[in-house]
């Protein structure tokens, strides 16, 4: 194939679709996690759902990072933005994830120097611009982000830029698909593998889930016909009685990963021992720090981060969303008072967040539909 | 031979990067010139930008990568 439209051919789709109901077994049932946000958000934006069995059934992963991010972790932020000597820059989906003392947006109305920026390049840009201010970048994302921040650390260690530093809350997809192989709740079948992520790490991470667990993994692309294809391979992988990891996004997706980029994480970044998860809880060695070496770029060595706590509302069940213990539509605020005009939680606030992509693709249309 | 589309690896352009915090979504561009160790690069809608191929010090121009938070994360190879 050679280009996307072949990947949203309606007559293509309908035959995977087919092949899917022919490869499942009516006698059980599936249950299969997509890893991924952005494959929440293109199942959503193209109802693949409605194209399955009943007896198959997608989970919505936590590869959202703004949605895993717990609340303390803004408000930790948003403190340190209040000093006037401080411009604190987040990519723009930060903007309005509340916290505790509001949303990013709201600080920067009642006066704070928050602003926006593309790329953590462009933090340290306006680092160099005002030399009499400390920009502190808010870094947030998995391993497809994490390059980025490392390069930006690397060019601000060479360039001697001491006025800028990174609040890093980088966190790594595996050590939190193993807590979800862990965890007595949830019972899977088999996996949607992230996508670009895999492009940094590769293939070869998601091994433990077929060797310890015995539950297949396809890494996917993001067209429906990538989507439908990846349940295909999940299908006849169980048929068959295997387990393995395979690459349906081979077009993009290299298997060994991209070594310099990891090269870069590694130089700059070290595991946490621990790091809390919204929804998740405390998962050991599944986010990044800076090594000592770059301590002098580092947000928490450099200013005081009060590490700030703050329980989740009551009357949100992000947590039972996240683990795919319960459906969007099923969490009690949904759709009234959460929303993605007034998120109350951070599934709501990220476009890829299960709940903003259910709101948009299916609730807005039954609302109009009248169902 | 014709250039492959590069929306056969993803619809995103340099305006809509998807969740861009999530990055599980990235652009993919063409190398139109090299300048030091960042590229100008073109999106399929012909939309430009500068990014930082630090991972990539041999890409040229004409190359295809895909591009997440202005940096290069990956190659894209043609398919044959």
């Amino acid at each position: 194939m050679k280009y996307v439209d072949e990947f949203r051919d309606p007559k293509l789709i309908e035959r995977a679709a087919d092949e899917i109901k022919r490869l499942a077994n009516p006698s059980r049932q599936y249950r299969i996690m997509e890893v991924c946000g952005g494959h929440t958000h293109s199942i959503y934006r193209f109802g693949l759902q409605d194209l399955l069995p009943e007896n198959m059934e997608l989970i919505h992963g936590p590869g959202c990072p703004v949605c895993v991010l717990p609340m303390g972790r803004v408000d930790d932020g948003l403190k340190l933005a209040q000093d006037p000597g401080v411009i604190l820059t987040a990519f723009g989906d930060m903007m309005r994830v509340p916290g505790q003392m509001g949303t990013p947006l709201e600080m920067k109305a009642r006066g704070a120097d928050i602003r926006m920026v593309y790329s953590p390049l462009d933090a340290l840009k306006l680092a160099e611009k005002n030399p009499e201010r400390q920009v502190i970048f808010f870094a947030i994302g998995f391993e497809t982000t994490a390059p980025s921040t490392a390069l930006t650390l690397m060019r601000a260690k060479k360039m001697g830029i001491e006025n800028f530093t990174v609040f890093c809350n980088h966190v790594t997809i595996v050590p939190a698909m193993r807590a979800i192989l862990d965890s007595p709740d949830m019972r899977l079948d088999g996996f949607i593998g992230p996508g670009h992520v895999s492009t940094v790490i590769g293939c070869r991470p998601y091994e433990f889930v077929a060797k310890e667990f015995g539950k297949p993994v396809v890494t996917s692309g993001f067209e429906p016909l990538d989507l439908l294809q990846s349940m295909v391979m999940l299908l006849r992988q169980m048929n068959e009685g295997r387990a393995e990891v395979e690459n349906q996004y081979e077009r993009v997706v290299p298997w060994e990963g991209n070594r310099a980029a990891l090269a870069a994480m590694a130089q700059v970044f070290e595991l946490r021992p621990y790091f809390e998860w919204r929804g998740l809880g405390f998962i050991s060695q599944s986010a990044l720090k800076l090594r000592p070496e770059y301590a002098q770029w580092d947000t928490e060595a450099r200013f005081t981060v009060e590490g700030v706590r703050v329980t989740d509302p009551k009357a949100a069940q992000c947590g039972e969303v996240l683990k795919g213990v319960l459906k969007p539509q099923q969490c009690k605020l949904f759709g009234k008072e959460c929303t993605p005009e007034r998120p109350v939680g951070a599934l709501m606030v990220s476009s890829e967040g299960a709940c903003a992509a259910y709101y948009n693709y299916v609730h807005r249309a039954e609302a109009v539909s009248g169902d | 031979m014709p250039k492959t589309d590069l929306s056969l690896y993803s619809s995103c352009t340099l305006d809509q990067d998807g969740c861009t915090t999530c990055g599980d979504v990235a652009v993919p561009v063409r190398v139109v010139e090299l300048i030091g160790s960042d590229a100008l690069v073109e999106d399929r809608v012909g939309q430009r930008a500068t990014v930082a191929i630090d991972f990539f010090p041999e890409a040229k121009a004409g190359d295809a990568l895909l591009v997440h938070m202005g940096v290069a994360i990956s190659r894209l190879e043609e398919p044959a």
